[in-house]
């Protein structure tokens, strides 16, 4: 019985088809979490919605773009101030979010020439900006609203701009998943091929599903100058709009985060023949078996193990460091869902973390598949876990620490469970070398915080018994 | 010289500074006990809400969704609330109310909100016999008004839903301060405590700030309980410290149960204070002690130390909630800084004929604009323009990067203020707020000329 229905799910037991444990010497293919399914409604779920998926986890991290949000303004205040990804222009894509603030008139009469009007304004109030995507929201894909006419007639109005759109509202799909779908395939049928970059190195390649958080794009960026490689575009993170638009130019594509953006790399095999390649950019030795790929492909491997050689003396002894101290610690992954595959094997090697239960917000069944390939025997294994399910895991599995979000981190905190922020980092970046080495500080430095020894003592239960006496 | 009202007159929205109305509807629902609210709409509609609330008080809220998924946009969503309340009900044994929050979709659906609640009324009473939950209709489109509104919406549909009769008078006060921190809930009930009042602060957030506990309890949760609601009937009066986030509650209960209400200037700054506490003395008969004397005289003095010296003349560009902001430039007039520059974030009309706002038009001898249906580009563009000067920016965190690249000091005030720490737990109201407030305005100014080493030496000795 590897699947489990929890004690707090018995009201809704069709939960049970969502958590497996994987038992040693079973035949993982009897037992494959559902995911990706419908959400029980009123179950605290984790989810977010298909326009996220689409405005603030890809499209809004272009550095040159306005992000046109049709629709009422909750849709735009809610993806703002809520990501760390950086860039090198002054951080243009975190400063700003644009709506059409949609009101009742609009919503009866059509908003349509709002839409106009606030793209014009836009871009008459940000001259230097070119680019612009738009989306839209729930409410304006109910009621019909053409986007496309509109960003076709104000294409044709401004010569010297580019808009892109983006129909993918709220209710569309389960989750966030279906947003980076919508958009990948926009992307590469609307967009791609109708510019040619400047080509400056024998080798091109894209590098797919990296947001740049905390500079994750920026501390890789280090690693194909040495190699000689140019990117060409980088999907999406520190990148221009333009950038994407050549992406029909690179040799190769390779793909870190498959789930929010193999479909571009599958689309762009499929139409230009550029083969996908699939590396984990998380811990030492995925990094260095995906600089090994690469150099394969272009044959440089020289330079490819010249790099992870020098890497390696650079930041392995003090990844060891780590690794003495934080070996047998038992780690939850409570995250959008391919960073559960990306990281627990990698905790394992590079750090001697146990992973003991992993809850996936967002993921597929193939990523369940490849979690439970390489994750272990003895682990829980959730598609869209919810809160009252996360307390029973806890009391099942004692955790560490939890790499998850901030709202969920304030909660176990009251358990006495630190948290590192899975998703947007706590102080990183934690890819490549460097940011390994800064993911386990992070976990090293939150699971010897002294402040928790403090909050598990009751000052009372030390004191002598008079003075106890005088308390009570 | 005098003050301008306008009006923003782009139709789009560069950085909005209120969030829609289901934001804040969920606001005033997490404050009531045993409690949470089920959003109908997309789940982006509350996983962002919970965020933004999590970043503001470094706490988690609970708040469930409906989850409305496409096959509920061509067929309706009633049986997603139906199956979310159930759930609801099943799974969390101590719930007594689930406000039902529509937003822009269920809204332009059309989903029959009442009937299905009339539905899931029968369901629950077969399943718990023993049980009663209230399930509350809340109706807050988004593309109505925006979180001030919502939040009034939602302590509104409470109100009427818990207060359905008159009972034995309480003697009680009912205070409604509108969307405020935990730490301006501790201080007016310290306030009653003090003046011997007895009353009901709705909501009471006070466990918004709360603790790690050696024995792992959560407490993060609304106080204000089933009883405090209903009793809201049988009040002495009710006292709306907010225009436009309290004052249609107290007003309903004046109309159904004959509750006198009264709205008061929002208590920001010390006349505002005195205002409120001159109204409760007047309403209970009770006086206002002298430990409330001293706690005020502390306040002037320590402002005394601020306003010629440091203030006067500081020109302040203000934005967040508008009872926040129109009280909060009272308050600057009273510690001799300039308010030149207000903002108000949404399309309410009213604004416009707020008394206080009328008042300060006649008083103020300098150029002051007041920008209703404002957004934050709104404050960049005239932070940036070369003929204004702006000395401080009075505002919450979604406005940081315009002070940080206009290189301005800002001090942090209203909702959200994720980029500061622990400010939920100060109150900004009463005397101790508008003192603690000054001080975080002089050490923000103090920090900024050290900084940038401008008369920094003035501080060598003060």
């Amino acid at each position: 019985m590897p699947m489990v229905l929890l004690e707090c799910d018995k009201d809704i037991p069709e939960r049970e088809k969502h958590i497996y444990l994987k038992v040693d010497g079973e035949d993982s293919r009897d037992y494959l979490p559902v995911a990706n399914a419908s959400t029980i409604p009123g179950t605290l779920s984790e989810r977010g919605c298909a326009f996220c998926g689409a405005k603030l986890v890809i499209g809004g991290v272009l550095k040159d773009t306005i992000q046109m949000i049709h629709g009422p303004i909750g849709c735009a205040y809610d993806t703002w101030h809520t990501k760390r990804y950086p860039s090198d222009n002054g951080h243009f894509q975190m400063k700003y979010v644009w709506s059409t603030d949609m009101k009742e008139s609009h919503i009866v009469f059509g908003g349509e020439k709002r839409l106009e009007k606030s793209m014009h304004e836009a871009f008459d109030e940000m001259p230097e900006i070119k680019r612009m995507i738009v989306y839209t929201t729930c409410p304006t894909a109910l009621i019909g609203d053409d986007i496309k006419a509109v960003a076709k007639k104000v294409m044709e109005a401004r010569p010297d701009v580019d808009v892109f759109t983006c129909e993918c509202p709220g209710f569309a799909g389960v989750s966030q998943s279906k947003g980076h779908h919508v958009l990948n395939i926009g992307w590469v049928n609307e967009k791609v091929g109708n510019i040619e970059p400047e080509i400056t190195a024998k080798h091109t390649m894209n590098f797919i599903g990296d947001y740049n958080i905390q500079g994750d794009t920026q501390l890789l960026q280090q690693y194909w100058d040495k190699l000689g490689i140019q990117v060409i575009a980088h999907f999406t993170g520190n990148a221009n709009y333009d950038d994407l638009r050549a992406m029909h130019r690179a040799q190769l594509n390779v793909v870190n985060c498959a789930r929010s953006a193999g479909y571009i790399a599958n689309e762009l095999k499929k139409k230009y023949g550029i083969p996908r390649l699939d590396i984990d950019s998380w811990g030492f030795n995925y990094m260095a078996e995906g600089i090994r790929k690469i150099s394969a492909f272009f044959g440089i491997e020289d330079k490819g193990e010249a790099l992870i050689a020098e890497e390696y003396a650079k930041w392995k002894p003090k990844l060891d460091w780590y690794k003495e101290r934080l070996k047998g610690t038992k780690m939850a992954i409570w995250t959008g869902g391919p960073r559960l595959w990306h990281w627990t094997k990698s905790v394992e090697d590079d750090l001697g973390v146990q992973v003991v239960a992993m809850s996936s917000k967002f993921g597929h069944q193939e990523d369940f598949e490849k979690v439970i390939a390489r994750g272990q025997a003895g682990t829980y294994y959730i598609d869209d876990g919810n809160e009252l399910e996360f307390f029973e895991i806890i009391d099942l599995v004692k955790p560490d620490v939890i790499f998850t979000g901030p709202r969920v981190g304030e909660l176990v905190k009251k358990l006495h469970i630190p948290y590192v922020n899975g998703h947007a980092y706590h102080n990183g970046p934690y890819m490549g070398f460097e940011g390994f080495v800064n993911l386990a500080r992070d976990m090293y430095n939150a699971i010897y915080n002294p402040l928790l020894k403090l909050a598990a003592t009751d000052p009372r239960a030390t004191l002598s018994t008079p003075a106890k006496e005088a308390a009570e | 010289m005098g003050c301008e009202v306008t009006t923003r007159e782009r139709a789009g929205i560069i950085n909005p500074m209120y969030d829609c109305q289901p934001a804040g509807a969920q606001y005033a629902g997490i404050g009531v006990k045993d409690c949470i609210p089920l959003v109908h709409g997309g789940q982006g509609c509350t996983m962002f809400v919970r965020l933004l609330f999590a970043q503001h008080f470094k706490e988690n809220f609970d708040i469930a969704s409906t989850s409305l998924h496409e096959d509920s946009a061509v067929f309706g969503g009633h049986q997603r609330i139906e199956d979310g309340v159930l759930t609801l009900v099943r799974r969390y044994p101590e719930l007594r109310v689930i406000p039902i929050i529509t937003t822009c979709s269920t809204e332009v659906i059309g989903d029959d909100v009442e009937g299905t609640i009339t539905r899931c009324n029968k369901a629950i009473k077969a399943e718990f016999p023993d049980r009663k939950v209230h399930v509350v209709p809340v109706h807050t489109p988004s593309f109505k008004s925006s979180q001030v509104g919502g939040y009034s919406e939602c302590l509104l549909s409470l109100v009427k839903s818990l207060a359905t009769h008159k009972a034995a008078p309480s003697g009680k006060l009912n205070l409604f301060p509108g969307w405020v921190n935990p730490g301006d809930v501790t201080l007016l009930k310290h306030y009653l405590r003090e003046m011997g009042v007895e009353g009901t602060v709705f909501m009471d957030t006070e466990d918004f700030d709360s603790p790690m506990l050696p024995d792992k309890t959560i407490h993060t949760h609304g106080r204000t309980t089933v009883e405090d609601l209903q009793g809201s009937a049988n009040a002495v009066a009710s006292l709306a410290l907010a225009r436009y986030e309290g004052a249609s509650s107290a007003q309903y209960l004046q109309t159904e149960f004959e509750v006198p209400a009264h709205i008061v200037s929002t208590p920001y700054g010390i006349a505002n204070t005195d205002a409120m506490l001159q109204k409760i003395s007047e309403i209970t008969g009770k006086p206002i002690p002298e430990s409330l004397i001293r706690e005020r005289g502390v306040a002037i003095d320590a402002l005394q130390d601020l306003a010629h010296m440091f203030f006067a003349d500081k020109r302040v560009a203000l934005f967040g909630h508008p009872d926040l902001v129109i009280g909060l430039a009272e308050f600057c007039m009273e510690v001799e800084l300039k308010p030149v520059l207000l903002l108000l974030g949404d399309d309410n009309s009213r604004y416009k004929k707020d008394p206080r706002l009328l008042a300060l038009k006649s008083k103020v001898d300098w150029d002051m604009e007041v920008v209703c249906n404002a957004d934050l580009w709104e404050l960049e563009k005239r932070v940036k323009a070369p003929d204004t000067r702006i000395d401080m920016i009075l505002g919450h965190s979604k406005g940081r990067y315009v002070a940080i690249d206009a290189n301005i000091p800002m001090t942090r005030v209203g909702f959200p203020t994720f980029d500061r720490a622990g400010l939920y737990r100060h109150p900004t109201m009463g005397y101790r707020g508008a003192m603690l407030l000054g001080e975080a305005i002089a050490n923000s100014l103090f920090t900024h000329m050290e900084y940038t080493r401008n008369r920094e030496w003035i501080l060598n000795t003060w």
